[in-house]
């Protein structure tokens, strides 16, 4: 799967066309088109507000950041046929540590920041060391850490101390904007094109992609799969502590709460960009999709005047993220079934 | 396949088309209210009397909040009314300094900000809505035990606990209106129970047996009330000690019918609703301003400002008569 983008002849053009992307693009678009005519409005003051402004559009962004960084840490995971599902409470984990290590520790900023990316690291370590080492099934492990790196957020802080204060300069990256876009956004973009990188132009990418297929195949042919599996984890623990650390920019606290139920969205938005969750196949483009489908779905929905009036911005958001994921699954298996069915019907049999 | 996909497209966008009604501007202020959490009953309470204000003054009121108290989302609420430009934000705030941030950027792009229930900072909003002093609580609390004991006697005090800074500024306030206006009244005990009311049940277990002259027992947590009733009940002694406390009516609905518990005090939600619709109305028409004295809020009359707190005033009385209208 995951053609590279370079194909040249028609048939592969139409393959391009209808790829999982591309239909999840065509979504997108559609999604911003109705949410632009159908969500934008003139208030009483005369201003124009809703979605169609370019205030919106920079909040979609500042707000799909933390969750995108989470996507984007579990991208690798998923391809390898693995989960995680410890990076949501290992954002609020980080958090606290960061809160911790400025607040009560006396760092700088730089320092508990460069501190906590650490231990970040390290904290995918443990998932990495359970998974490869005691060959336990991830969901099993991250399901363990997810509870146990919640636990130590909320022990840290008796459930109660939240951090803040932040110095204003430490607040710009979760705030304010940098060459044109909310400052967050440039370490988002960062991050995507990393693992953009590693998942689609190194030999490493290719691993984890053989290791989601097959981990046995892959172990007979001679690829470090122990090692492979324990950098996707570790990375993720890495993202996770990049995206805590531009959390608590964004809201200027650190409390153990952050980041809770993230990991479930983020898995959502990984899938609807077309990653199996058998492994194997999986794009970081589809991926940078999905959180961008969701993100637009979510805001637009909290735009449109009906669903203002019924004050369900919420819950629409969830309806719909589940129903459009549903969908795009049925979208993408349905090719297949059809084949099927016409082969079934005009094909000799075999 | 492209096809089919394009089809499922404009289907979907006409249904959600179709769920749009017309999206002609309203001319209507447009108030946002932001509980911590809006399936919580308190606040779909407090709706209740926003509800009645929106209507009285004509306003749209948008009520919004997050399924759980969720502080991130509280934010992302915000920030999302911010783009849509409403006129008032009022905010019952789960973290103080986290929604301040988004807050002070409401301030900026212009819109009024206040907060009731649950305060933000000093700086990120204009006025609070203040359901309770706790001065307010403490006379209130203190009176009605007076009123139930004929003002005098022994009565013994459940803490949630000894150190919680709520809780012993209204212990101090209690004692203070004890020493003023009821000498022939005696505190005898004050106990922890650590916000569970079973421990609430077993201390006033304690208290009874150590107490054979106790009259009444005030809790000022709301586990406390439900627990001291649980225990004098079991005690056999319904109507000769009066428990009474600050807590939520739903909880103790049944001691209250079954004739133990005498008295709740709490504030009255609808009215805290219907005041912060009310004083955010009166911000974006410039009709309250900084440094007010006093405000007039429909039909319930005038309340005190004291500094940029707006005072809902007494607490309320929650007894066998009216207890039964309240659902939180």
């Amino acid at each position: 799967m995951s053609v590279s983008p370079g194909t040249k002849n028609p048939r592969d053009w139409k393959a391009l066309l209808t790829r999982h992307e591309m239909l999840l693009l065509y979504v997108l678009i559609a999604e911003w088109l109705f949410f632009y005519f159908a969500g934008t409005t003139t208030n009483r003051r005369g201003v124009v507000v809703g979605f169609g402004t370019l205030d919106r559009q920079f909040d979609i962004l500042r707000h799909s950041c933390e969750i995108g960084l989470l996507a984007l840490a579990l991208t690798p995971v998923i391809i390898t046929a693995g989960i995680d599902l410890s990076i949501g409470s290992l954002l609020g984990l980080c958090a606290i540590l960061f809160g911790k290590l400025w607040h009560d520790g006396g760092l700088t900023i730089p320092v508990a920041a460069g501190l906590t990316l650490a231990l970040g690291a390290l904290a995918g370590g443990i998932n990495a060391s359970l998974i490869t080492a005691l060959r336990l099934p991830p969901l099993i492990v991250t399901l363990g850490t997810y509870s146990l790196f919640r636990g130590l957020a909320e022990a840290i802080t008796h459930g109660a101390i939240t951090y803040t204060d932040f110095p204003a300069s430490f607040l710009f990256v979760g705030q304010e904007r940098w060459l044109g876009l909310p400052t967050q956004a440039w370490v988002f973009l960062g991050v995507a094109l990393g693992v953009g990188l590693l998942v689609h132009r190194t030999t490493f990418g290719r691993a984890f992609r053989t290791i989601g297929f097959s981990p046995e195949g892959a172990r007979y042919a001679g690829l470090p799969v122990a090692r492979r599996l324990a950098l996707v984890y570790v990375l993720a623990g890495l993202i996770a502590a990049i995206a805590a650390i531009i959390y608590t920019a964004r809201l200027g606290q650190a409390k153990a709460d952050a980041g809770t139920g993230y990991e479930l969205f983020a898995i959502t938005a990984v899938v609807l960009g077309g990653t199996s969750i058998f492994g194997g196949t999986g794009s970081v483009h589809g991926t940078l999709l999905g959180v961008a489908a969701i993100a637009v779905l979510k805001n637009g929905l909290a735009c449109l005047p009906v669903v203002m009036r019924m004050n369900a911005a919420e819950e629409m958001s969830g309806l719909l993220t589940g129903a459009l994921l549903l969908l795009a699954l049925t979208a993408s298996v349905l090719p297949k079934i059809l084949s099927r069915f016409r082969t079934r019907h005009h094909a000799p049999a075999l | 396949m492209k096809k089919i996909l394009l089809h499922l497209c404009t289907a979907g966008a006409v249904l959600l088309a179709s769920l749009v009604t017309a999206t002609a501007a309203d001319s209507k202020l447009v108030v946002a209210m932001l509980p911590k959490s809006k399936g919580n009953a308190y606040f779909i309470s407090c709706k209740v009397g926003a509800d009645k204000a929106a209507k009285e003054l004509g306003i749209q009121l948008l009520f919004d909040g997050p399924t759980d108290s969720n502080a991130a989302k509280q934010n992302e609420i915000v920030e999302n009314w911010i783009t849509l430009g409403v006129d008032v934000i009022a905010v019952a705030a789960e973290n103080k300094e986290g929604i301040s941030t988004a807050l002070r950027k409401a301030q900026k792009a212009g819109i009024k900000v206040l907060t009731f229930d649950a305060d933000a900072m000093t700086d990120a909003r204009s006025f609070f809505v203040n359901q309770a002093t706790p001065e307010g609580i403490g006379q209130g609390l203190m009176d009605e035990a007076a009123r139930l004991t004929n003002s005098e006697g022994e009565f013994a005090m459940i803490v949630a606990s000894l150190t919680a800074s709520n809780q012993r500024e209204w212990q101090q306030h209690i004692e203070a209106r004890l020493k003023e206006k009821y000498p022939k009244m005696k505190l005898v005990a004050v106990r922890p129970c650590d916000d569970l009311k079973d421990k609430a049940q077993s201390e006033a277990t304690a208290l009874l047996s150590a107490n054979p002259k106790l009259k009444l027992i005030m809790a000022i947590c709301s586990p406390g009330v439900p627990g001291a009733a649980e225990a004098v009940k079991q005690a056999g002694l319904t109507g000769k000690v009066k428990v009474m406390g600050l807590g939520l009516p739903n909880e103790n609905k049944r001691y209250v019918h079954a004739g133990v518990t005498d008295s709740i005090i709490l504030w009255n939600t609808g009215d805290l609703g219907y005041l912060a619709i009310y004083a955010g109305v009166a911000l974006a028409k410039d009709e309250l301003k900084k440094g007010a004295k006093t405000f007039k809020a429909g039909s319930l009359g005038t309340f005190s400002i004291a500094g940029d707190n707006i005072l809902l005033g007494k607490p309320f009385i929650f007894n066998k008569a009216n207890i039964d209208q309240f659902d939180f």
